[in-house]
């Protein structure tokens, strides 16, 4: 059941169209990551589902009510804002009640409800604390909690970790993703951060210079992404361009400088390509290699020791250079001879 | 701990002792010009009233004791705390949507919009209130503007009363409570009022439990200023008020200048000030409460 529904959204600030033909179908229960660089049109997008900006074209539904008019308040949506904004002169209470005053919840009720999220949050024995009391981590749960006490339809996040430290992030991550479980609400999740999107999310929205690039399961978007710029966003990619010459075993036989590349791909690709193949999906050996559909020669450039295995660049005998991860007691320095190898289904057409 | 540890922390502190000496220059400037007149004018305010000298010999209480026994003086006390305080609601309901709108604007119109608010400040204060003059007598702007809206047949008094004179000061002082609430506005994180919203409060509901209690200080320090500058003001008064619109500043400059009665003069001061300082001793216990929750 969709309990969120963008139409065709498009949007300006003045001349310059910052929402290009927005269309997103969003399940009850689910969540959904907004993922892209900055200026992409993520936040935009938030905003306009949270009523803060007005969309120029296009509707939005919850359920089946159009709410593409409805002031910020009316929407029954939780938000978490970047910068928290809690109430600075309010306690956490306070700042959880507020929320629930506004909708006339009686007193009791309201007590209840605020004990049991601060629970949920961890924050049991904080309710007199005001924000500036509290560590950035235990602000980002209070405004969790605030956003959460009002049982909203949908929970609105807006790249709530981006201020807190890397250790803290990771852990908040599965903190919100439990949580959502949990509670089982329908979430969007606004963040630049791809690996982020990647464990937290049912899909991610993939978006570029106002348009969605890509929507999909993260695995989906990460082994078999629609364009170049889904692929180089998310995660590492090795490239080779070439032209789509055939099939062979239900692959494309791919045309480069490289030989011929056997590589799976979406249906009806034909012309110009880019295969793409993920780092840690290549295998190298210093010998005539370990047989595979795609076996390349090559010499190593540079090694780069990262504490769980060592970086390899790679220059193939057709000049593409490639990067791959190898234990750390790997036996190829930079100078050595490799054969690299991949299979068809490990390798990925883009249309270029 | 090892007296390595305690002598490194000995040093540190060595290093940032305060240099008390930068403020010399200040002080001087504070203890020659404030501190030394203040006082000569306490001493002045005891001392008899003379004919032939600026004062006498003697000491007195006569001329506070005179000061407070006079109703006339607590009737001019009165419409100056009065007028201050019309003053100070006035441009503080004026300017705060001014501010407002100024600190969460992006329009490039903005600083058009900031200089007209500052554009009092602009024209000297004996010009600005010459245009007043103007504007408020009984052929004026104001007075044909009212009658040809149909709102009055006959002029109505402005000038020299105590309604030109709060006219005259809301506009001078207008900046005055704009500034620090711009200020204030500016330094509240806009996501804030936005959170407000979102948690389903209305905008006027979410301006009164989040917005105004967060811009308590720049109404405090807008206020303040404003109340303080309109009570002592001179020369919009002084122009404007005539001798229905008198004040206290208008009234002990009249002692000093016109009838040379500087004791009595003094001793005014004196009480203007005192009252003054306890209004705003009022004041700012009310405000702190106001405040006492914010950062």
């Amino acid at each position: 059941m969709t309990t969120l529904r963008l139409d065709g959204i498009n949007k300006f600030y003045g001349a310059v169209q910052v929402l290009r033909n927005i269309d997103l179908d969003i399940a009850q229960g689910e969540f959904v990551s907004l993922l892209g660089p900055s200026g992409c049109g993520k936040t935009t997008t938030l905003r306009c589902i949270a009523g803060f900006e007005t969309v120029d074209q296009g509707r939005i539904f919850f359920g089946s009510r159009d709410m593409t008019r409805a002031m910020p308040e009316h929407r029954d949506l939780g938000m978490v804002f970047q910068s928290y904004a809690l109430f600075p002169h309010m306690t956490v209470t306070e700042n959880l009640s507020f929320g629930l005053e506004v909708r006339k919840i009686p007193a009791a009720d309201r007590a209840r409800r605020i004990a049991a999220v601060l629970e949920m949050v961890r924050l049991t024995g904080y309710e007199k604390r005001f924000p500036r009391e509290l560590s950035g981590g235990q602000q980002q749960r209070v405004a969790l909690a605030r956003a959460l006490v009002i049982e909203p339809s949908v929970l609105l996040l807006d790249e709530p970790l981006a201020n807190l430290d890397a250790s803290l992030r990771d852990d908040m991550r599965f903190f919100i993703r439990d949580l959502q479980q949990r509670v089982g609400i329908t979430t969007i999740y606004v963040t630049h951060d791809q690996s982020e999107a990647m464990v937290m999310s049912d899909r991610i929205v993939v978006m570029n210079r106002g348009v969605i690039e890509q929507c999909g399961r993260p695995r989906e978007i990460y082994e078999r992404p629609a364009s170049q710029m889904v692929a180089g966003f998310i995660g590492q990619s090795n490239t080779v361009p070439g032209h789509v010459a055939g099939r062979e075993n239900g692959a494309y036989l791919v045309k480069t400088a490289e030989g011929p590349i056997r590589s799976l791909g979406p249906d009806g690709l034909s012309g110009e390509v880019q295969v793409m193949i993920r780092p840690e999906n290549i295998t190298t050996d210093a010998g005539a290699g370990i047989p595979a559909a795609n076996m390349l020669a090559g010499r190593v450039v540079k090694s780069v020791y990262q504490g769980n295995g060592c970086i390899l660049g790679i220059e193939s005998a057709g000049g593409t250079a490639f990067t791959t991860h190898v234990s750390a007691d790997s036996p190829l320095g930079a100078g050595a001879a490799v054969t690299i190898g991949f299979d068809a289904r490990q390798a990925w057409a883009i249309p270029a | 701990m090892s007296g390595g540890a305690s002598s490194a922390i000995a040093a540190r502190g060595g290093a940032q002792r305060p240099m008390w000496w930068l403020i010399l220059p200040a002080l001087v400037l504070l203890v020659c010009f404030l501190v030394l007149p203040y006082v000569s004018i306490v001493v002045m305010s005891f001392r008899e009233a003379s004919t032939r000298a600026v004062y006498g010999d003697g000491f007195t209480l006569e001329h506070y004791t005179s000061v407070i026994a006079d109703p006339f003086i607590w009737g001019i006390v009165w419409r100056t705390l009065r007028t201050g305080l019309i003053v100070t609601v006035v441009t503080l309901l004026l300017g705060y949507p001014v501010a407002y709108h100024l600190a969460r604007t992006r329009s490039r119109w903005a600083s058009v919009l900031y200089i007209f608010v500052i554009s009092p400040l602009l024209v000297g204060l004996v010009v600005r209130t010459f245009a007043w003059l103007i504007i408020l007598s009984n052929g004026g702007v104001a007075n044909n503007a009212l009658k040809w809206a149909g709102l009055i047949d006959r002029p109505i008094q402005l000038l020299n009363t105590p309604v030109g004179v709060t006219i005259g000061l809301i506009h001078v002082f207008l900046p005055f409570v704009i500034l620090p609430l711009l200020g204030n506005l500016q330094a509240i994180n806009p996501e804030v009022a936005m959170a407000g919203r979102s948690l389903g409060a209305s905008r006027m509901k979410t301006f009164f439990r989040v917005t105004l209690p967060l811009s308590m200080p720049g109404i405090q320090a807008g206020s303040i200023l404003v109340f303080v500058l309109s009570i002592s003001a001179y020369v919009t008064p002084a122009m404007l008020g005539g001798s229905q619109g008198r004040t206290m500043a208008v009234l002990v400059v009249q002692y000093l200048v016109d009838s040379f009665r500087w004791p009595a003069g003094a001793a005014l001061a004196i009480f203007m000030a005192a009252i003054t300082l306890s209004v705003i001793a009022v004041y700012l216990r009310l405000t702190a409460r106001a405040m006492r929750r914010l950062p």
